[in-house]
Parts: C-alpha cells; sequence; structure tokens
C-alpha cells in the first residue's frame, strides 16, 4: 500500500524547499550579510566614539568644555543616526523616515538648550547602545552559521582547518569534528558536505537579527514619537490664533471708533444739509441757512476724507501694499516715513514666505514707531539678514533707552504685542535698553511658516 | 416735524466726532442739549442732577467698550423710570434688546446709529422715546422676531397684521402706519383690534396696550 500524500502538501513542501535552495543565490541574503557587518563595524565605531565623547564631556563638565561636547556628541549622533540610516536604504532598501530637524534656534545658549532637549538625538545614542548587545547577539547566532558555512565550503583547500565551530554551532557540533584526528577524506568530505548544508540554513538566522536591527531603527532613527510634536504645534497653534484673535478684534475696534463713526458723523452732517436744502426750497433765500448749510457740506466734505485716510492706514494695517514688492522697498518706505533720519540695510538671498514677511514688516514699522514716539533719537537704523533659514531684524536707536515689554501697562504694549506675534512663528524677539540708551530691538524669525 | 421744543437731553457717546455732531444736530432742530459725556458713569451722575427727558447711549463705550451704555441704561430705567432711553448703536444684538425690553418698552428706543441719516426720523424717534414711547430700529425688530421662541402665538394674525404688528414695534404712529403700507387709517385701526383681540390684550384706558402687544410680538 502506498502512503497518499496530500496534493497540496506536496505542493507546500515543493515550494519551501525551493525557497530554501533559492534563498543562498538570492542578493537579499548576501546584503543582510553585507549590512549585518557594515552596520557592525559602524556601531562598533560610533560606541566608541560617543563613549570617549562622553567620558571627555563629563569629566570637563566642571570646566563648562565638557557641556559643549557632550552637545557635540549629542548632534554628532544626530550625524551617526543618518549614516546607519543611508546603510539601512543602501543595502537594504529599508527605507527609515527623516527625524525632524533639529530645532534651529540663534544664540549660543539657545543653541546649546536645543541641542540638550533633542529627543531624536538621544534616540540615536540609544539605538547604538542597544546596537551593541544586538551585534554580540548576532555574531553568535547568526554570522556563526555564515562562518561555518563558508569554512566548510572552503575546508577543501586549507590544509589544516583547526577547530574554529564556535557561536552557536560550536555548542552544537563541539566534538564532532576533530581536525586534530587522522579521519582523512572522509572527514573532510563530511565537513565540505556540511558547508553546503549550512550555506542553504545561514540565511534564515541572519534575517532575523537583521529585522530585529530593522525595528530598533524604525522606532529609535526615525521620526520622533508624535506626541510631543504634536504639543508644541497645538502650542504654537493656540497662540496663532490668539494672535488673529487679537488682530481681528484690533481691525473691527478701528473700524468701529474710526472709520465707522466718521461716515456716521458724515451721513448725519449730509442729512441736515439736505433737510436745510429743502427747508430752503419752501421759504426762499434766506443767507443765513446757506451759511449753515455750507458748513454743513464742508465739514462733510472734511470727514469724507479724513475717512478715506483713515480706512488707507487701515487697510495698510490689515496687509501693507509696500510688501508686494519685497521687504527691502517696503522697508525703504518706511524708514522714509519716520521722523527719525532711519538707515536701511537689507540683504535676503531669497524672498521669505508671505507671512514672515508680514511680521517682518510689522515688527519693523512698529518698532520705528516706537523710536519716533518714545525714544528721542536723533538717528535710528534698520536692518534686515539672512542666516540661513532664519531671518534677523535688527532695529537700533540713540535715544533714551529704558524700552521693555510691559504687560500691564500702555506705555510699551506695542513690543509685548509684537512678542506674541514673533513667538507664534517660532520666533523670537529681544530687547536690549540700558536706561541711557542705545536701545537695540532684534527680532529673529525663520523664512518660512 | 416732530415738536422738540424744550425736550432736554443727555447724550453718551464716546466717540468725540459723533458728540458734537449730535449736539449740534439735537440743538438746531430745537433739543435741549443738557449734558454730552463720554462714558456711562458720566451718564449716570449727568441723569441723576439733571434728570433729562431723554438720555441717546451709545452701547459701547470706555473703559471695556462692551456693553457698559447698556448696562447704564438699564440702571437708569430702574432709578429714574421717568427718563426715556434711546439707546444708540453700531450694532443690533438681539440680546441687548431684549435686556432692555425686559422692563417693558413704554420710553425705550434702540437705533442703530446709521438712522441719523435721516434727521427728521431720528429727531421724531427722539421724540417719540421722550414722551413715553418706543423707537424700535426695523433692524432690531427683526432679529427679535427671528430669535423668537415661540410663534404660534402669532400664528392667528394674518399676513397684514403681521406688518402692521412690525411697524408698531418700530413705534410707528397709526397714521405713519397708513402711509407705510398704503392704506387709511381705519383699515389699520382695524388691523390694530383685530391684533389685540387676537393676543388676548383688554381694552385699558391708556394706549399701553399697544406696547404690549409689540412686546408679545417680539417675545420679550
Amino acid at each position: 500500500m502506498q502512503v497518499r500524500i496530500p496534493e497540496e502538501r506536496v505542493e507546500q513542501v515543493s515550494r519551501l524547499s525551493r525557497i530554501i535552495l533559492r534563498e543562498p543565490f538570492q542578493t537579499r541574503c548576501w546584503a543582510e550579510l553585507g549590512y549585518f557587518l557594515a552596520s557592525s563595524v559602524l556601531a562598533f565605531a560610533v560606541v566608541v566614539a560617543l563613549a570617549v565623547l562622553g567620558i571627555a564631556g563629563l569629566i570637563l563638565t566642571f570646566a563648562l568644555v565638557g557641556v559643549l561636547i557632550l552637545a557635540g556628541g549629542l548632534r554628532a549622533a544626530r550625524a551617526f543616526g543618518r549614516w546607519q540610516r543611508a546603510l539601512a536604504w543602501q543595502a537594504l532598501g529599508d527605507e527609515v523616515a527623516e527625524p525632524e530637524p533639529p530645532i534651529a534656534a540663534p544664540g549660543f545658549f539657545r543653541w546649546l538648550r536645543a541641542t540638550w532637549s533633542d529627543g531624536t538625538a538621544w534616540r540615536a545614542v540609544l539605538y547604538f547602545a542597544a546596537k551593541v548587545p544586538l551585534t554580540i547577539f548576532g555574531v553568535w547566532f547568526a554570522l556563526s552559521v555564515w562562518i561555518e558555512a563558508l569554512l566548510g565550503l572552503l575546508s577543501p583547500f586549507i590544509s589544516n582547518r583547526g577547530s574554529t565551530s564556535f557561536g552557536l554551532l560550536g555548542h552544537l557540533t563541539a566534538g564532532n569534528v576533530d581536525g586534530g584526528s587522522p579521519v582523512g577524506l572522509a572527514a573532510h568530505f563530511g565537513v565540505f558536505m556540511t558547508g553546503i548544508l549550512l550555506l542553504f540554513i545561514a540565511p534564515w538566522p541572519m534575517r532575523i537579527v537583521v529585522s530585529l536591527d530593522r525595528r530598533m531603527m524604525h522606532l529609535l532613527l526615525g521620526p520622533n514619537s508624535s506626541a510631543t510634536r504634536v504639543r508644541s504645534l497645538q502650542e504654537s497653534r493656540s497662540r496663532t490664533i490668539d494672535t488673529a484673535t487679537e488682530t481681528l478684534q484690533r481691525i473691527e475696534r478701528n473700524l468701529h471708533d474710526g472709520t465707522q463713526a466718521q461716515l456716521v458723523a458724515l451721513a448725519m452732517r449730509l442729512g441736515q444739509a439736505k433737510e436745510k436744502l429743502e427747508d430752503l426750497g419752501d421759504d426762499a433765500g434766506e443767507a443765513a441757512d446757506l451759511e449753515v448749510i455750507r458748513q454743513l457740506v464742508d465739514e462733510a466734505h472734511r470727514g469724507a476724507k479724513e475717512a478715506i485716510t483713515d480706512l488707507r492706514d487701515l487697510a495698510r494695517g490689515i496687509h501693507p501694499p509696500a510688501l508686494d514688492t519685497g521687504l527691502e522697498n517696503a522697508f525703504t518706505t518706511l524708514a522714509a516715513r519716520c521722523a527719525v533720519p532711519t538707515e536701511v540695510q537689507v540683504s535676503i538671498q531669497a524672498r521669505p514666505s508671505p507671512a514672515i514677511e508680514a511680521i517682518c514688516y510689522f515688527c519693523a514699522a512698529e518698532l520705528l514707531a516706537n523710536v519716533a514716539q518714545h525714544a528721542g533719537a536723533s538717528r535710528a537704523s534698520l536692518s534686515c539678514a539672512q542666516h540661513g533659514p532664519w531671518l534677523r531684524v535688527v532695529v537700533r536707536d540713540d535715544g533714551r533707552g529704558g524700552a521693555g515689554i510691559n504687560r500691564v501697562g500702555s506705555s510699551s504694549s506695542g513690543l509685548a504685542g509684537l512678542a506674541d506675534r514673533v513667538n507664534a512663528v517660532d520666533g523670537h524677539l529681544s530687547i536690549a535698553s540700558p536706561s541711557a540708551g542705545p536701545t537695540v530691538v532684534t527680532v529673529d524669525l525663520p523664512t518660512s511658516a | 416735524m416732530a415738536d422738540a421744543d424744550a425736550i432736554r437731553v443727555v447724550i453718551a457717546e464716546d466717540s468725540a466726532i459723533l458728540r458734537d455732531g449730535l449736539v449740534q444736530l439735537l440743538t438746531d432742530r430745537g433739543f435741549a442739549v443738557i449734558g454730552a459725556v463720554e462714558d456711562a458713569v458720566g451718564l449716570v451722575q449727568s441723569v441723576a442732577s439733571d434728570l433729562p427727558d431723554v438720555a441717546v447711549v451709545d452701547i459701547r463705550m470706555p473703559p471695556t467698550f462692551t456693553d457698559e451704555g447698556l448696562r447704564a441704561a438699564i440702571e437708569l430705567r430702574r432709578e429714574y423710570p421717568k427718563v426715556g432711553i434711546l439707546v444708540f448703536s453700531q450694532y443690533v444684538e438681539t440680546r441687548f434688546a431684549s435686556e432692555l425690553l425686559a422692563g417693558g418698552a413704554a420710553g425705550i428706543g434702540y437705533l442703530l446709529k446709521d438712522r441719523v441719516a435721516d434727521v427728521a426720523d431720528f429727531a421724531e424717534a427722539l421724540v417719540r422715546v421722550a414722551s413715553g414711547g418706543t423707537a424700535l430700529d426695523p433692524e432690531v425688530v427683526t432679529q427679535l422676531m427671528g430669535s423668537s421662541r415661540r410663534t404660534d402665538a402669532l400664528a392667528g394674525l394674518s399676513g397684514r397684521e403681521r406688518e402692521v404688528l412690525a411697524l408698531m414695534a418700530e413705534g410707528r404712529t397709526n397714521s405713519a402706519i397708513a402711509t407705510s403700507l398704503v392704506v387709511s387709517e381705519g383699515a389699520v385701526e382695524k388691523h390694530i383690534a383685530n391684533i389685540f383681540s387676537k393676543l388676548h390684550l383688554p381694552p385699558t384706558p391708556t394706549d399701553h396696550r399697544r406696547i404690549l402687544a409689540v412686546l408679545r410680538y417680539l417675545e420679550v
């Protein structure tokens, strides 16, 4: 009697054996081996480098240089993470998403703080630290099989093969292969055959190790867990909404108290004049009435012109037309309008985003207005320069100084508003204004928001 | 032209340009402007010391520019019910109108500022409020109607009766309503009698019923 094997079973087994037989001839399996070797070397170098930086940093902490060295180490960890991702991409075609860029902050101390609190860098450090035990495990669990297989295959060409078995197979095959005893050709043949057998087994432990590594890489070298980013975005969004609402309220207030009141007064005068004109028709020719009408129309005319000016100012406050042709022109216009002689210097490579341009403009406008109103200055300067992804606007005057962000009083509330506006796009406003002057206000803004 | 003679007015308006314009306009039309102040505190003081016939009150005034004028108006209503109050605002807010009318519509006005452009209508409204009548801006009426919680009380009214009622709410006289709807004054009187009976408002010695009908209509 013949044992009947179900057809699908036969199919499964043959598919499986085909996969196993083909595997050593797939590029993927050699790529994984290559990746393991290369990434182990990289991890070793990185761990050594980070350890040296870390120890040096800790030893020198008292001299403050240590803090710098540690910060440098964190920045380096970021770079190492990038290399590791590039390696994974080159060797395995595995793309790990780019983590968010470090928070670029101008100024030394803010750079230091941003670097120290850079989660991405710390996670990269963690990755390489975890890579050490993983590599040791990989050598023992997977690389040993490969080495055994290759040694077995090469054994006919190696005259005196010592007991090279180590790792997992070292334990399993200990005593089986004893190169010292005269087992002759048969033993050599056995070793060779074992090599061939192991060649088909070796890809699989390696795959396990590499996929563990990939898991870890995605976890630690990819974008930050979204939570922190979400929180910071939420904060900046609520600030933005507040600022936008405040802006709208200000516009409404201006319209209500200014233009609308003017127009109502204007309509009132015209209404009066109209009635007087009608009365005039009834009892013809009263010179006194004519004079009153002339006066009413005159006032209405003046009111209309004032309303136009007010509206224009208001429109300019919403979006300055001067900005249409770029910051340089807008700043020149601002400086020309300023009561204090103002020198303008603008060096920008590319136009920043419209929102940033507008904030730049309003900052400059407000700061120059402050100079004219409060500083008692004889000269002022307005400069705007691009430093990489940052835009720095500096307004300087030789006035009496003493300016500051004052959220309670009304005198400097304009500065507080500016600071909020700047913060809303992750920018920064700082004031240096000693009591005898000069005052320097520096606004740093990202070029895009 | 309404008789403005000897009507004593206090104006509370924070915008100088409007305040001066109002003073000039009302003086020109024969009102006696006995006070022009720029905030609610000044208004209350002025009313207390001079007891005017009517106060023209801007809703938004310093210091917070929200509803100072309205708060002051409600306070004045409580303290000096004889003083007419014409609230004068850039916007119509249903809540303000409801609060203002909650204590009755006699001697109450609520007009959009734009209405001063029609000087005669404005002066007429002021006279009406000063003599215990009502002057509601058509805009106010529309909004109150729109926000009315219960319309079934008015469901029994015919279309024409509703029109008449809306005009009554604005504070128009029978003859003004007749002119506006191009019907005879007698027809208007008939409509009004129907409205009163449909709204279950029994006849009373004064024409208080008019105001009651309006209040019912506005659901305040």
